[in-house]
């Protein structure tokens, strides 16, 4: 770690209502990795917004290389050296990668744009990373893994002396993890200053050297993160240790009745042959790589894109899915791992959110019954503590892990037996996160079914009874949870890889 | 101001439909002192019967602007019902009843065949509604072999000038009574009922209600066909008040429909639909267009209103919407 780089002290900022930043501090030196913690809704997000010139701050001071500074919009950070690698991808997926990171300052020949130099500048880029991609390859073509190296290219390209990765593993796979950890602290070696964002645990250790925490707004403390162990951040996170223990053995009953069976699935390149059984009051969980084909298997289970072969049986009957609808009609709930784009409808309410599958039951004559409807939406809400002033909220305006539970109401309330969770703590906060874990775990006991798809190995560990894992669209192997470990499954789920 | 905004009688009319009728008091206002006898009962019926036929067009189209689509057919359809339903009525000596229904089954028809290709075959509305309003506007004048069209007077010895009974009897606005009805029944529709809330929702999130195990196409279509019922009924008081209609028009009404939905703040981007605000912006084109006429300047100027109309209260949803995120 070198001398200090950057320095924001007593930033203070509020909009209508919320005092979103109370006075925090925050530093960072050259050849650092410094973590920024805390919940959805902490601050972190609107300190990086303000650091960057996104939103303006009501007092404070920022330093940055000795000076003063105040940064009017993006570009003006960008000019200084400080970019952010965001969380969603900002890509054109129809451009190469070249001029994908030349986008909007394209080396000109004349008139005419200069591909052959933009090639050349993104090779050399990638050989200072050691990454390999062909600077001629359709952005489309890549994995989320590649593409979020070349926004990490992108972005070093602009010069940059501070780098702010916005959760940039969300979407990573464990072995692209890995590449993008070496090439942070190939950076952290070249003395730039890193800012990292994660919620997960396991990640701030292994790769930041400092952490600061927040908490609603307020700066809470910086460690060091030798010095410390994860509880020490997650109760400065929420104030209290929290996590449901994982389990050692399965907790389905060995005469657990098989709810759901799956013989030969086929649904394109993505789903080949795939067969399991689902037991009563069991959570299954499908592990594997970026792109394995689970969360296509489930949408092609769900009716949700077309199969092009496979029986489904539930409860030992043949039932023929063909459309969603055929799916709810037989107990099947599919939670997305894309919320927003999947599993609400973030401009209406909770009630209609809550009834949307369910409808035609909170209809007197032609009429929606909008008592009843409201009643069994405020059960719910009671249930499943999701935290709103009223049902009559827009599900917009609620956290990310709120909007998952009016998800998971949906569902509860149209009573399916068998609950597909598709990353079901993606983009939430810890506290949140553990929330959902209780639940699943309870609405396993009362005998639902669940089948849980997961990137997360700690995840997988933590709440499977059985634990299948895919690779390429098929399935590579089935492991109970007494023999699971983390290199078994990254063993089956690279198996046709290697 | 937020204080207002937050009041709960404010809060359920909305507080831009109250500024929007205010709008309408202040324009009826300013037009009853620049225009020397504007504040007449025949002013008022005079656009009564423009607010009619315009407002079934546009409660047709909030709709489908509900769901996320456009339809640009609505105003050639309006056209041509009247047009085979008035030909079959003069020529072939159908009765007066027939020919009604008659309008009224060919919106149907055309609501059912744009539905269809949006829901179902999955053609993009724009595309879809641009062809239908040639299809539209073509049938018309070959059913008709290029001729205007012209319904019964009420005064016609035959006795079929009868259905003029449905816009007035005498200085009494029926008219007005049966639009009331059909504004209370559509706004149940759009706030109460299965159809209703599926169409709002699947204009706002269309793969989340489809995965919610709704069969969305279905409702999807359902909401052009409703369009294209009411547009048949639109044909009716169209006729019922200025008794001509001529092929291969009725463009122009298209724009003033789409402006009244979207002042009334239904948005574009579907799901956010207001049949009480769509009225109120029926009534202000209306009123409009009736100003414009007693101020002696052409429909061509009504048409760059209205056309400015739907710019800024499109931009104004999308910058509400941008705002919010």
């Amino acid at each position: 770690m070198g001398e200090v780089i950057l320095t924001m002290k007593n930033i203070d900022k509020s909009f209508p209502g919320v005092h979103a930043l109370d006075h925090v501090d925050f530093e960072l030196k050259r050849g650092e990795v410094h973590a920024l913690m805390g919940e959805n809704g902490a601050g972190k997000s609107t300190l990086m917004k303000v650091l960057t010139g996104i939103y303006t701050k009501d007092s404070g001071t920022i330093t940055y290389e000795g000076r003063e500074v105040e940064f009017h919009n993006t570009h003006d950070a960008q000019a200084a050296g400080i970019v952010i690698v965001h969380q969603e991808l900002n890509m054109v997926g129809d451009l190469t990668v070249a001029q994908n990171i030349f986008i909007g300052r394209e080396f000109k020949k004349g008139f005419m744009i200069d591909d052959r130099k933009m090639i050349q500048e993104s090779k050399k880029l990638f050989d200072e990373l050691h990454i390999n991609i062909d600077p001629k390859a359709k952005m489309s073509d890549l994995t989320v893994g590649k593409q979020q190296m070349c926004e990490i290219a992108k972005a070093i390209s602009h010069q940059a002396k501070v780098i702010i990765f916005d959760e940039p593993s969300a979407a990573l796979t464990e072995k692209e993890i890995e590449d993008l950890f070496a090439i942070i602290r190939d950076l952290r070696k070249q003395n730039l200053g890193i800012i990292y964002i994660s919620h997960r645990m396991d990640e701030i250790k292994v790769i930041t050297d400092r952490v600061t925490v927040m908490r609603d707004g307020a700066y809470v403390g910086t460690l060091i993160t030798d010095e410390c162990t994860k509880e020490d951040i997650i109760n400065m996170m929420v104030g209290r240790v929290i996590y449901e223990d994982p389990k050692t053995h399965s907790m389905v009953p060995a005469d657990a009745p098989v709810v759901l069976k799956v013989e030969h699935l086929n649904a394109g390149k993505m789903v080949q042959d795939v067969s399991f059984e689902l037991r009563k009051g069991e959570i299954l969980g499908f592990s594997g790589l970026m792109g394995a084909g689970r969360t296509e298997m489930a949408r092609a289970l769900f009716g949700a894109d077309p199969k092009t072969g496979g029986d489904i049986y539930i409860n030992g009957k043949k039932v023929t899915i063909n459309s969603p609808e055929d799916a709810v009609k037989n107990g099947i709930g599919y939670l997305s791992e894309d919320r927003k784009r999947f599993g609400i409808v973030v401009q209406k309410t909770i009630t209609e959110n809550s009834t949307l599958a369910t409808l035609p039951k909170y209809m007197s004559g032609l009429f929606i019954n909008k008592g009843a409807e409201k009643e069994v939406t405020e059960q719910y809400i009671k249930e499943l503590d999701t935290k709103t002033p009223s049902a009559d909220q827009l599900v917009v305006n609620l956290s990310g892990g709120n909007q998952q539970k009016v998800v998971i109401a949906k569902w509860l309330v149209r009573n399916c037996d068998i609950l597909i969770f598709d990353e079901p703590t993606r983009g939430i906060d810890v506290g949140a996160k553990n929330e959902i874990y209780k639940l699943m775990n309870r609405l396993a006991a009362e005998g639902k079914s669940i089948i849980m798809i997961s990137s997360e190995m700690t995840e997988i560990l933590r709440m499977s009874d059985r634990i299948i894992v895919m690779c390429e669209g098929k399935k590579t192997g089935e492991i109970s949870i007494e023999e699971a470990t983390q290199e078994a499954i990254m063993d089956k789920a690279t198996r046709d890889i290697k | 101001m937020e204080n207002i905004k937050q009041n709960p009688v404010v809060k359920k009319l909305g507080f831009n439909r109250i500024i929007l009728f205010c709008i309408l008091l202040l324009m009826y206002g300013v037009f009853s002192v620049i225009i020397p006898g504007f504040a007449s009962m025949d002013r008022i019926m005079s656009i009564l019967n423009y607010t009619y036929f315009l407002g079934f067009l546009a409660l047709g189209v909030t709709f489908v602007i509900a769901t996320g689509g456009i339809d640009f057919s609505i105003g050639p359809v309006m056209f041509c019902c009247a047009l085979m339903a008035g030909y079959t009525l003069n020529t072939h000596g159908a009765p007066v009843i027939v020919s009604l229904i008659m309008s009224i089954v060919i919106g149907f028809c055309f609501g059912c065949f744009n539905g269809y290709l949006v829901a179902f075959v999955g053609v993009p509305p724009f595309i879809v509604s641009m062809a239908t309003m040639n299809i539209a506007k073509g049938l018309g004048s070959v059913f008709t072999k290029t001729q205007s069209v012209s319904w019964p007077q009420g005064n016609d010895p035959s006795g079929k000038g009868w259905f003029r009974n449905l816009v007035k009897v005498g200085d009494f606005p029926v008219g007005l009574l049966i639009f009331a009805v059909a504004i209370v029944i559509l706004y149940i529709v759009m706030n109460n009922t299965k159809a209703g809330r599926y169409i709002l929702c699947l204009g706002s999130n269309k793969e989340a209600v489809r995965l919610s195990g709704v069969n969305v196409r279905k409702w999807q279509m359902l909401a052009y066909v409703i369009c294209g019922a009411l547009v048949g009924i639109a044909a009716i008081f169209f006729v019922g008040a200025y008794t001509t209609v001529q092929p291969g028009l009725g463009d122009t009404y298209n724009n003033e429909a789409i402006a009244s939905c979207v002042m009334g703040g239904t948005s574009m981007a579907g799901g956010l639909a207001s049949i009480g605000g769509t009225v109120i912006g029926v009534l202000v084109i209306s009123l409009l267009q009736e100003g414009i006429m007693a101020l002696r300047m052409t429909k061509e100027v009504q048409m760059i209103i209205t056309g400015i109309i739907v710019i800024v209260f499109v931009y104004a949803d999308v910058s509400a919407r941008r705002r919010r995120n």
